[in-house]
């Protein structure tokens, strides 16, 4: 166990410097002068110079490599050349923001999805089971810009039930920080109007946010517990009388839950990188909106720091997942 | 039979509860008796220093939490004093000498004396960022002279006499608060991109660059409250909303009272709609489709002429459903020495086709790329207007949406620039010079400059005027360069649309100033009268 632990520490690592080398060169190779940007439209070339050599652009690009891997590795991300501010200040404002939206939609993609997914299994190729399928269909193809953007104007706008955009009110003042979660801070400082508050306008983005996920979690979900409940073991139940739906939410599902537990932690990842969308939509101060506009203004070092937080906070839970895999699926542990 | 349980039935109520509770508010924002005016525009604020960037939301809350020693206002612009209570310049409009008002203050209370004009405009030379250029070519920290706490003199290195056309855009900093928390040799770089030491009529409350910034108003305002002290607002939020559909509806539902960036059906619909003004003010900011000079077909001037003589500019009245005015010279309306230059190209088909024919390619023949920022609606059907306009001359366009950033690139070198580009320029001065410049060989590399004219006639004709200190004279050789620039065609010249904002009919005290960037508003003389 303990080498299959450090062969995935291993690996992640390496994953991540091959991330690195390519979100830098991605960042390099795009046609764009960073320093002209921030200069401003109407900077002169010596304005345009003070700014490259402040950020070190006049550099050769592997003497800059070298010295953002460097930084990197003593946790520092480099600065935004459009806020001035370091990039991990800004990332650890931005990022709580992004994680409480993702959790609250992955909660959403469970509990929702899993059992969809089971009454899926159980009613199968009934006008129920077609329903849900037309559901997740759409949960996956539909754009979550657009669908964005339509429940925004229905539900906020024509029904005017929710908020149209923002994490508060625009009077209410942030809860104490303390996680910069509202949503828990409200609840640490027993803020109920806040939490309210919140909570209302985490509405529609966690929606547009998990229904691709909880799409997914229910096909994958429907797939295991149908290959479950025809398994030797269900009929062995059945036939000693067990209640069904006993059959079905404990027996069936706990073994079906296995696949389910890989797609939750990828679409962990996936929903980080799925808010830059949704967090433009909805005009969410997380680090998806914090990547779009950075990229829209050349700044690369804050673009280059959300790609690899997403893509750490990927393989952390990739890690995890496998190694709940290790530890869940005996199989596999005798495997190593 | 479905059974509700009480813990399903408590946990239905609590959510509704939730919702409801945090419902939409209807009007305005309030602290005690006083209102809060909601601002909403689609640009974040990401730096408050107002010597490091500026663009239209950024200077919005600059002007809003600094003075400057003078200001632009009202239409046609106006510089009036402010922090100066007047000042002179010498015949050669080479040193320029302020007085300061008297009773000024900063924020934390410090007097704003001469020492902070004087370190203000040190500072934005030396960070050598944002509102440097505007100066930098004549004026080093060392001729700026702090003669007395209330006289400050800018002693400059060649005649310049549309110094104070940039005064008001040069902001007054606290130098104590910012030497206190400076950091290395930053002149309180990164502590000023996030906090307040100025003395204008609003500070900052909280500052989220990507999401809301707050401002509370200053009580006792050194200046006073045009709309008189009773009726003055509590503060302002500024909310950054992207999308200009749920900017509307927050309009519409009350949660904000003024937006902008809105597209043409926006304006017209809250316009006829009750309970909205829309400002329908003519702009300063003109849109031209930049021909590369240097390379290709657009290198040939009568092939300039003709696309410029083939171009239908009806469709740029239209696109913009009636709010733009055709530009009638390369200067806008309201920069001082516009003149309207005759003969300026309209749609002429046999006019067109003859300067065709004076080139290679007399039948067209020929494929053009017109290049528009992605995502900007208006150039895009400006390209689709143009690739029409076009065809009877048989010249083929391309029509590419490219970033912003790459196609800045592209356009800084001659070789790499497009055939054809759009570009919306505003100028930030009165000083005729900033529209000029764009047509002199200093603007190549610049996102303007794009055309890659030079001509040696034009470029000596705009140094000439630019340091001319007297302003007849001055204003006269703009005349000719007007219609020198018209002649050269570097630029199919477009439109003026107008500058609209969509607000609540309760907002009142907006003064429409040109001179202001797209979407700012002057948010000191705004306030709300409604119960």
């Amino acid at each position: 166990m303990i080498v299959y632990v450090v062969q995935r520490v291993l690996l992640t690592g390496l994953m991540l410097f091959g991330l690195i080398c390519i979100t830098f060169t991605v960042s390099n190779v795009a046609p764009s002068d960073p320093a002209a940007l921030a200069a401003g439209p109407d900077a002169t070339r010596d304005m345009v110079e003070t700014v490259r050599r402040e950020y070190g652009l006049d550099k050769p690009i592997w003497e800059q490599f070298v010295r953002y891997v460097s930084d990197l590795a003593r946790g520092d991300f480099g600065r935004s050349i459009v806020s001035t501010r370091a990039v991990g200040t800004e990332l650890a404002q931005y990022f709580p923001a992004t994680f409480e939206l993702v959790a609250l939609a992955m909660g959403l993609g469970v509990l929702v999805g899993v059992p969809l997914g089971m009454l899926s299994a159980v009613y199968k190729n009934r006008p129920f089971d077609h329903l849900v399928r037309v559901f997740a269909v759409s949960g996956v193809a539909l754009p979550a810009f657009w669908f964005g953007l339509v429940l925004q104007l229905t539900f906020a706008a024509q029904l005017e039930l929710l908020p149209t955009s923002g994490r508060l009110d625009i009077a209410s003042p942030p809860p104490p920080p303390v996680t910069r979660m509202f949503l828990v801070d409200s609840l640490l400082a027993g803020d109920w109007q806040t939490f309210a508050d919140a909570f209302a306008h985490a509405i529609l983005p966690a929606i547009v946010l998990s229904f691709p996920c909880l799409a997914s979690i229910l096909r994958v979900n429907r797939a295991e517990m149908v290959e479950v409940l025809s398994a030797d073991y269900i009929v062995a139940a059945r036939a000693h009388g067990v209640s069904p739906w006993r059959i079905v939410a404990v027996h069936a599902l706990r073994n079906a839950m296995l696949p389910t537990l890989a797609m939750i932690g990828l679409r962990y990842g996936w929903m980080l990188g799925s808010t830059v969308l949704v967090e433009t939509v909805f005009d969410w101060p997380g680090i998806g909106l914090y990547a779009v506009s950075s990229a829209i203004a050349g700044d690369f070092k804050p673009v280059m720091g959300v790609t690899l937080l997403i893509g750490l906070n990927f393989m952390i839970a990739n890690l995890v997942v496998d190694l709940l895999y290790g530890w869940l699926d005996p199989r596999l542990r005798a495997a190593q | 039979m479905t059974r509700i349980s009480r813990r399903g039935l408590l946990a239905g109520t609590a959510a509704a509860g939730l919702v409801s509770a945090a419902g939409p508010s209807f009007s305005f924002e309030r602290v005690g008796d006083r209102k809060i005016l909601v601002f909403s525009g689609g640009q974040p604020v990401p730096v408050l220093d107002p010597h490091v960037r500026y663009d239209w939301s950024t200077r919005m809350i600059q002007q809003s939490v600094f003075d400057g020693l003078a200001k632009y206002v009202n239409n046609p612009p106006q510089i009036v004093p402010w922090l100066a209570e007047s000042w002179e310049t010498s015949a050669d409009a080479k040193t320029w000498t302020f007085k300061l008002v008297g009773n000024a203050k900063f924020h934390n209370g410090d007097p704003v004396d001469a020492e902070a004009v004087r370190f203000s405009f040190e500072r934005g030379l030396r960070l050598n960022k944002g509102v440097a250029w505007m100066l930098s070519a004549y004026l080093d920290p060392t001729g700026i002279v702090a003669v007395d706490p209330r006289t400050v003199r800018f002693n400059l290195k060649a005649a310049f006499p549309a110094f104070i056309t940039y005064i008001p855009l040069w902001f007054i900093v606290n130098p104590r608060q910012v030497m206190a928390n400076q950091v290395g040799s930053d002149m309180g770089e990164a502590w000023l991109t996030t906090n307040d030491a100025g003395s204008g009529p609003f500070k900052i409350r909280r500052f989220e660059p990507q999401s809301v910034i707050q401002l509370d108003a200053v009580e006792d305002y050194w200046k006073g409250w045009p709309m008189g002290a009773q009726n003055r607002l509590a503060g302002v939020v500024y909310r950054i909303v992207r999308e200009p559909a749920p900017r509307r509806a927050a309009l519409q539902r009350g949660e904000v009272d003024v937006i902008t960036e809105q597209t043409p059906d926006d304006y017209d619909q809250l316009a006829a709609a009750r309970g909205f003004v829309v400002p329908n003010e003519v702009g300063v900011t003109t849109f031209a489709v930049t021909m590369n000079t240097t390379k290709g077909p657009t290198a040939d001037i009568n092939v300039r002429k003709a696309i410029a003589h083939a171009m239908d500019y009806d469709a740029l009245i239209q696109i913009h459903n009636g709010a733009a005015k055709l530009m009638t010279s390369p200067f806008p309306d309201a920069i001082p020495g516009y003149v309207a230059v005759p003969g300026m190209p309209r749609k002429d088909l046999a006019k067109a086709r003859e300067f065709l024919s004076r080139t290679q390619w007399a039948n067209g023949g020929f494929e053009l790329e017109y290049v528009h920022v992605q995502g900007l609606e208006d150039p895009r059907r400006i390209g689709l207007a143009l690739l029409n306009s076009l065809q009877p001359l048989n010249i083929r366009l391309n029509i590419v949406a490219q970033p912003w950033p790459t196609m800045v690139q592209r356009g800084a070198r001659p070789d790499t620039a497009p055939d054809m580009v759009s570009v919306y320029v505003t100028p930030v001065s009165m000083d005729p010079d900033v529209i000029a410049g764009k047509y002199h060989p200093r603007s190549h590399g610049q996102f303007w400059g794009m055309h890659h004219l030079t001509n040696a006639e034009l470029a000596s004709a705009i140094e000439a005027a630019r340091s001319e200190p007297d302003q007849a004279r001055r204003l006269a050789m703009y005349g000719d360069i007007q219609r020198k620039v018209v002649d050269l065609q570097p630029e199919i010249f477009g439109m003026l649309a107008n500058r609209r904002w969509g607000m609540r009919d309760y907002v009142k005290g907006f003064v429409y100033c040109p001179l202001r960037l797209t979407g700012e508003m002057d948010l000191y003389s705004l306030w709300i009268d409604a119960r």
